[in-house]
């Protein structure tokens, strides 16, 4: 079976600095996978090859065995790609509806859905996501966590086969993101879109939400597992991770 | 079925505040004497607010060569006035002639801009465009096409093909077309918010990366903002400038003052909204027609910072804040 997403031999350089260093990966359809390094591991990067704002200087990403290592991003969102920002990005002045129908209108259903059809969808996120009561406000209103309920209620309305998650539970309170990643972990599954969950150190999300992870270090893999095994390897512990924190993240779930 | 028809047309009905507005204003143009040059101001600045909306209003580009399209627009009138008459049997076919030859070079000159310049972002493409009028001018003159700095005279051609009727022509019917630009620019404009270019340009006008991921091709949706404006700007040109003066001067038509009211007016009035550029019109219109009687030659001494005062301390004009203050009432749906 084809990947869903497959990269060939990637690399990236900024000058001299090897961000990404021939990586390898593939992803398949329904999957969630968590990409896991510390600051300056090639995470980002990485996440920005395969969006395509970065065209690697070696290698190439394939979308379902298509090359689409030069494809600008706004084609990307209409195959099948969708994406979420480490701080949410709203269109501040539309509503949050108006927000959640953008996704839908332009996304992998764009020629199949008419405005009021996009808008429904927009109001059928809003309800699973649990912010429906904000929809008639100006998105810029909204408190941050309701901004990324939102953001992720418009990229779920893009209706992806692939969802890239930048740090999504960056900066909220523990008790915000088990709601958030149980809620994310049942819309995945229950829609089959595979998602690519980028974290730097907030390991109950990972925990909690990948079925796979990936850490990488240097710019290169360093493992690839199922996600107990990963994060309890002895290579991960000693670069990255540390003992306390697994304990910790294990005691509370 | 009916139902769905209805909550169809349910979407175009911001357009009553504006036609209504429209109607008043031509029937007391029409019937309270010595009103019409009045009327026939307030009209054609509304109707460059609304042209001007589309673009500026919609994406948050600024366009400082904005005046070259309708400077296009009027000699595109003037060359087909001065060219047929010897064919009077077209009779007022010239002037159709002249409104098409006139969108027509408006729409080509606004595509080679914005193919180029709206690949750049915000102020980088406001500088490019400061060049493009100037440039035009300036290119007139050198090259000496359409008369060069004598610009194109056609009085006399519009006496000969219409004889008695040419004056009226130019007092009554070209304000009478502005009129109808302006009622089409408003249904455009509506249209385009109901529809996908709509909430394409208010995404992109918020967060051009983000526009991009959801899947917008921004660079498509920003020319097509830039042409349908620059289509509106040629056909005001024609009518408001050419048909009304009966003659085109680069050093008048290209004069950035024009650019600079559009903005005003924009701006004054509300942004992206669809009422705006018709009261900002009503306003700076009424303003400047009254104070080039109560103080002559003051009027921009008292527009400048008046511009400044809306910027500061009410960006979104006098509509952005009426629309907040009808949301939730029964006006709601009419004020957009």
């Amino acid at each position: 079976m084809t990947a869903l997403l497959r990269l060939e031999n990637v690399t990236k350089r900024f000058g001299g600095l090897v961000a990404v260093d021939s990586m390898n990966l593939d992803v398949h359809h329904g999957e969630a996978l968590g990409i896991v390094g510390p600051n300056g591991s090639g995470k980002t990067t990485l996440y920005n090859v395969i969006s395509g704002v970065y065209v690697p200087d070696e290698g190439k990403v394939l979308f379902e065995g298509a090359d689409i290592t030069r494809v600008p991003i706004y084609r990307r969102s209409p195959m099948g790609m969708g994406r979420t920002f480490q701080i949410p990005r709203p269109f501040a002045s539309a509503s949050v509806r108006e927000n959640v129908a953008v996704g839908a209108m332009f996304g992998s259903l764009a020629d199949k859905l008419s405005v009021d059809q996009s808008l429904e969808m927009a109001d059928h996120y809003l309800e699973v996501m649990g912010i429906s009561e904000h929809r008639d406000k100006p998105a810029g209103n909204l408190t941050p966590v309701e901004k990324k309920l939102m953001e992720m209620a418009r990229a779920f309305a893009m209706k992806p086969k692939l969802l890239l998650m930048d740090e999504a539970m960056a900066g909220m309170h523990p008790k915000d993101i088990d709601g958030i990643v149980s809620l994310m972990k049942r819309i995945q599954r229950e829609e089959g879109v595979a998602v690519i969950s980028m974290v730097e150190h907030i390991m109950r999300a990972v925990k909690g939400f990948a079925d796979r992870v990936v850490v990488i270090h240097q710019g290169r893999k360093l493992v690839d597992a199922p996600t107990a095994e990963a994060l309890s390897d002895q290579r991960v512990v000693d670069v990255y991770l540390g003992r306390p924190n697994v304990e910790e993240s294990d005691a509370t779930s | 079925m009916a139902a769905p028809r209805w909550s169809g047309l349910m979407k175009y009905l911001p357009l009553l505040p504006v036609y209504a507005a429209y109607i008043i204003l031509l029937l007391l143009g029409l019937y309270l004497p010595g009103m019409w040059q009045m009327v026939a101001l307030v009209l054609f600045y509304a109707a460059v607010g609304q042209a001007f909306n589309v673009f500026i209003g919609m994406t948050r580009y600024v366009d400082f060569g904005y005046v070259a399209f309708i400077a296009l627009g009027s000699y595109g009138m003037a060359i087909a006035i001065s060219r047929l008459a010897a064919f009077p049997q077209l009779g007022v076919g010239i002037i159709a002639i002249g409104l098409i030859l006139g969108v027509v070079m408006a729409v080509l000159l606004s595509i080679a801009v914005g193919g180029v310049a709206l690949r750049l972002r915000g102020a980088y493409f406001a500088i490019a465009t400061i060049g493009v009028s100037e440039g035009f001018r300036y290119f007139i003159d050198g090259a000496k096409i359409w008369g060069g700095s004598e610009g194109i005279i056609f009085s006399r051609q519009l006496k000969e093909v219409f004889g008695p009727t040419a004056n009226s022509l130019s007092t009554f019917w070209a304000d009478v077309l502005v009129l109808l630009i302006a009622i089409v620019a408003a249904f455009v404009t509506i249209h385009y918010m109901r529809t996908r270019v709509g909430y394409a340009l208010t995404a992109l006008r918020e967060d051009e990366d983000a526009a991009k991921v959801m899947g917008i091709n921004v660079t498509k949706y920003k020319i097509i903002a830039f042409v349908t404006s620059a289509a509106f700007a040629g056909l005001i040109g024609a009518s408001a400038w050419a048909l009304k003066t009966t003659y085109v001067f680069p050093a008048d038509v290209f004069l950035i003052t024009y650019t600079v009211e559009a903005i005003v007016i924009v701006m004054l009035g509300g942004a992206g909204t669809l009422l705006g550029p018709v009261v900002g019109g009503l306003v700076y219109g009424l303003s400047k027609y009254w104070l080039a009687i109560a103080l002559p030659g003051y009027q921009l001494l008292i527009f400048a910072p008046a511009l400044l005062v809306i910027i500061v301390t009410f960006p979104q004009g006098i509509v952005g804040v009426v629309k907040r203050k009808v949301k939730g009432t029964a006006l709601e749906r009419y004020i957009v």
